[in-house]
């Protein structure tokens, strides 16, 4: 389908679809954003084995290092970003992650709920004693 | 175990010949006739010479309309074998008063199951998938989809998750679980046949294509739209287009995983949902009611917006607060992921969640009755043509309405601690989905077959067809609310309380109107293919449309439009007639361009090919199999991805001959107009 001539040439990038960069500023996009991701890769693995930070804020840098390794995936490989042609792009991302946090919180939330209330027939006595 | 066991296991692995039913006479005979039925037509169509044309023109063919055809032809068929199966349980249940009728219980339970798993998934699926794919791009003012061989990819991996599920009526079992397949029922140890796996994999199978379908659609609204064409100039059936897919992107995913959990634990000795080892299975219900629920709306969107069209187009005006509905269509996108819990309230999960869940549920109810007011107010005032299409409209609202508010009634959660897989819940979903989405796929396939085919269908019996359907179900639907009420519950083989004795045979009463109805709608399309002749729609525009898949010819030709159309508002085509019936009818004669449009491509059907040999070795354990298919469904993405020419090109010369034809017709439909 070449044919779509209402598609103005070099706008409406889908992700991954190259902008008009030279190829240097490209390659140079990428190099960041691998040392990032290596970064924090071989930072996460430190921590998880650490003992210099107090022990139960490990989890949560574990989760923040792990959002901060998503985010540089989207704007360095995916190259999402906040560009006027990026719209579409931004609003499924947004939308993406509405439906990650319902169904996720929302799976949380019940399934704590579900736990609390029916508990296996074998940890109903422990609890009765 | 003899060493000859190990080799049969090894090259056949479960696969023997007590998975034949020779002892059932019901399915095997079923089976044997299905099976005369496709060899009579492979030889009938080997002999009269039409295999390359079917090759060549259908089952290679990358055009949407031709591949909407066929979701539709699908979809078509499995409701002859999903009303099969319901016209089974209603004689069941009318005759297993006090006795055991006439289907065991394995039987049975097998016929529930694949009842509910085909009716969603391979027909109302494909019915509305085949017209978004049908309509959109003709709507968006485009030539194809965004990805035209993927979504052919698409559709023949949706036809080989309905070939498993058929298969497993003559080689194996089907799933006894339910169309939902809950665990511990569906894990290995209460499960131990193939029948889940049989289910897990086509879905499995299936899911893939619809998700495939669902990208491909999102993108063809987000990307492709013609000049002019805002997002707030689009037609309603875009929209909710957009909104379904959008869900589907969103939604299938879990449903994938949650059967890869499954399958794991069934395959791989895992325990995601098991009684032991740390398993837990109300995470199931949650997981696959997380996609459930999302699902329905994903059904009935494209059904809203079918009728939106229809009710707008037959009233003679435009629709009614455009804008408040598509707000409505995105609210109801997005709140449909908030509302699953709803389906497992008897859980357990305690006042807290039961009451924001009930209550997100009633919300949901608001945006759709928004839609049925506009719809409302759309006819006021209107000069309405009850042609077929609008009588499956109206009968739509006045059913949906009843069916929704039984719906809101079970949003309750004390209500639905009562009613929780009963009957009425039975009725409830039957009374949203056939009244809802079967409605309006019918609403859809009478009023745009002139479209795809070129002639028009003969009223007579479609309205014969309706009134019989609408009938039908009431006296099939109705009475099940009422068993329901008398405490009557799902899914059972026999039963010994007279008081539901009655009901049940209304029911099975209203079946056999149903199934007039079905008739006469076959007798519709034999009767209209005789005479279409008589029935040709030659402009293009039969039903004084007012979108732009009634600005081109009927059928279109594979181009769809020999310009991109120039929109300058909503109602696009409307605006055009207006404009040209306002100014003098002579044209200035058009400068035609090339065409590039995408080369059919048997990728998809191949793909499919290796797919349903790799499914049915899985579900089988025939494992040298698998890799057999694995490798196969990869090369042929490999060769495809390799591929050197995707494009032909149709000659400018060509595309002014096609178009002229229908410019000169469309020419005297303006004149005739004008003069009148």
């Amino acid at each position: 389908m070449s044919d779509q001539t209402h598609v103005p040439a070099g706008h409406d990038l889908a992700p991954g679809e190259e902008e008009q960069h030279s190829v240097g500023a490209r390659i140079l996009g990428y190099v960041v954003g691998l040392a990032l991701a290596l970064l924090l890769t071989a930072t996460s693995f430190f921590i998880a084995g650490t003992d210099l930070v107090w022990q139960p804020s490990i989890p949560v840098a574990l989760i923040v290092l792990a959002i901060a390794q998503m985010g540089v995936h989207l704007v360095f490989f995916l190259h999402i970003t906040t560009g006027p042609d990026n719209t579409n792009n931004v609003l499924a991302l947004a939308f993406g992650l509405l439906v990650v946090f319902l169904v996720v919180g929302g799976t949380v939330w019940i399934m704590a709920h579900l736990n609390q209330n029916m508990p296996p027939m074998d940890q109903i006595m422990p609890m009765r004693k | 175990m003899p060493a000859g066991r190990t080799v049969e296991a090894t090259m056949l692995g479960k696969l023997d010949w007590s998975a034949i039913p020779f002892d059932q006479p019901i399915p095997l005979i079923a089976g044997a006739v299905v099976l005369v039925a496709i060899l009579g037509v492979l030889i009938w169509v080997v002999v009269k010479g039409h295999l390359p044309y079917l090759w060549h023109e259908w089952i290679t063919s990358v055009d949407h309309k031709r591949i909407g055809v066929m979701y539709i032809l699908l979809a078509s068929v499995m409701l002859l074998r999903g009303g099969s199966d319901a016209i089974m349980m209603r004689i069941q249940q009318a005759v297993a008063y006090q006795s055991q009728g006439y289907l065991p219980p394995e039987h049975y339970n097998q016929i529930f199951s694949a009842h509910g798993t085909i009716m969603i998934f391979f027909v109302a699926m494909p019915f509305v998938i085949g017209l978004m794919n049908l309509v959109v791009p003709l709507q968006l003012g485009v030539r194809d989809v965004a990805f035209p061989t993927l979504n052919s990819v698409g559709f023949w991996l949706t036809a080989t998750g309905a070939l498993l599920v058929n298969l497993s009526l003559v080689i194996g079992e089907f799933a006894r679980t339910g169309w939902l397949a809950f665990p511990p029922l569906s894990g290995l140890s209460y499960s131990p046949g193939v029948g889940v796996d049989y289910y897990a994999w086509s879905l499995q199978i299936s899911g893939v294509g619809t998700l495939v379908a669902g990208i491909n659609l999102v993108t063809t609204v987000l990307k492709l739209r013609t000049r002019g064409m805002n997002y707030l100039r689009m037609p309603m059936f875009c929209w909710t287009t957009l909104a379904s897919n959008l869900l589907i992107v969103a939604a299938f995913p879990i449903l994938t995983a949650t059967l890869a959990m499954l399958l794991l634990d069934r395959y791989l000795g895992f325990h995601f949902f098991t009684n032991e080892a740390g398993g837990n299975v109300m995470m199931f219900m949650n997981l696959i009611w997380a996609w459930g629920h999302p699902e329905v709306y994903i059904l009935v969107l494209p059904a809203f917006g079918i009728f939106s069209e229809v009710v707008s187009t037959f009233s003679g005006k435009a629709l009614f607060g455009y804008r408040s509905m598509v707000l409505a269509t995105m609210a109801i996108c997005v709140i449909s992921f908030m509302v699953w819990l709803h389906h497992f309230f008897t859980m357990g999960a305690g006042p807290d969640v039961n009451a924001i869940f009930g209550i997100a549920s009633m919300i949901i109810a608001v945006p759709t009755g928004v839609k049925i007011y506009n719809w409302l107010f759309t006819m006021y005032g209107g000069r309405i043509r009850f042609a077929t299409p609008m009588l499956w409209a109206v009968g739509f609202m006045v059913t949906f309405i009843i069916g929704g508010l039984t719906g809101v009634l079970v949003a309750v959660p004390p209500a639905d601690f009562m009613l929780h897989n009963s009957m009425f819940l039975v009725a409830h979903f039957h009374n949203v989905i056939i009244g809802g989405v079967l409605f309006g796929a019918f609403a859809g396939f009478e009023y745009w077959f002139p479209k795809a085919f070129g002639f028009r269908l003969d009223e007579r019996w479609g309205k014969l067809a309706f009134w019989f359907t609408f009938l039908g179900f009431y006296v099939t639907f109705m009475p099940l609310y009422v068993a329901g009420m008398l405490g009557m519950t799902r899914r059972l083989q026999h039963y010994d309380v007279a008081a539901w004795r009655p009901w049940m045979l209304v029911a099975a009463a209203g079946m056999a109107v149903l199934t007039i109805g079905v008739i006469c709608q076959i007798m519709q399309l034999v009767v209209s293919i005789r005479n279409r002749e008589a029935l040709r729609d030659r402009t293009g525009d039969p039903w004084d449309g007012r979108s732009l898949e009634w600005a081109t010819s009927s059928p279109p030709p594979v181009f769809n439009f020999a310009f991109s159309p120039d929109v300058r508002g909503e109602d696009a085509y409307w605006d055009m007639k207006t404009h040209a019936r306002q100014q003098s009818l002579e044209h200035e004669v058009p400068e035609y361009h090339d065409i590039e449009m995408p080369r059919n491509s048997p990728t998809g059907f191949v793909c499919a090919f290796f797919a349903t040999i790799m499914g049915f070795a899985l579900i089988w354990h025939i494992w040298w199999m698998v890799i057999l298919g694995g490798i196969g469904a990869f090369a042929t993405f490999v060769v495809f991805a390799w591929r050197d020419h995707d494009e032909y090109v149709i000659p400018a010369e060509e595309v002014a001959r096609i178009d002229r034809i229908n410019l000169e017709e469309r020419r005297s439909l303006v004149s005739m107009a004008g003069a009148l």
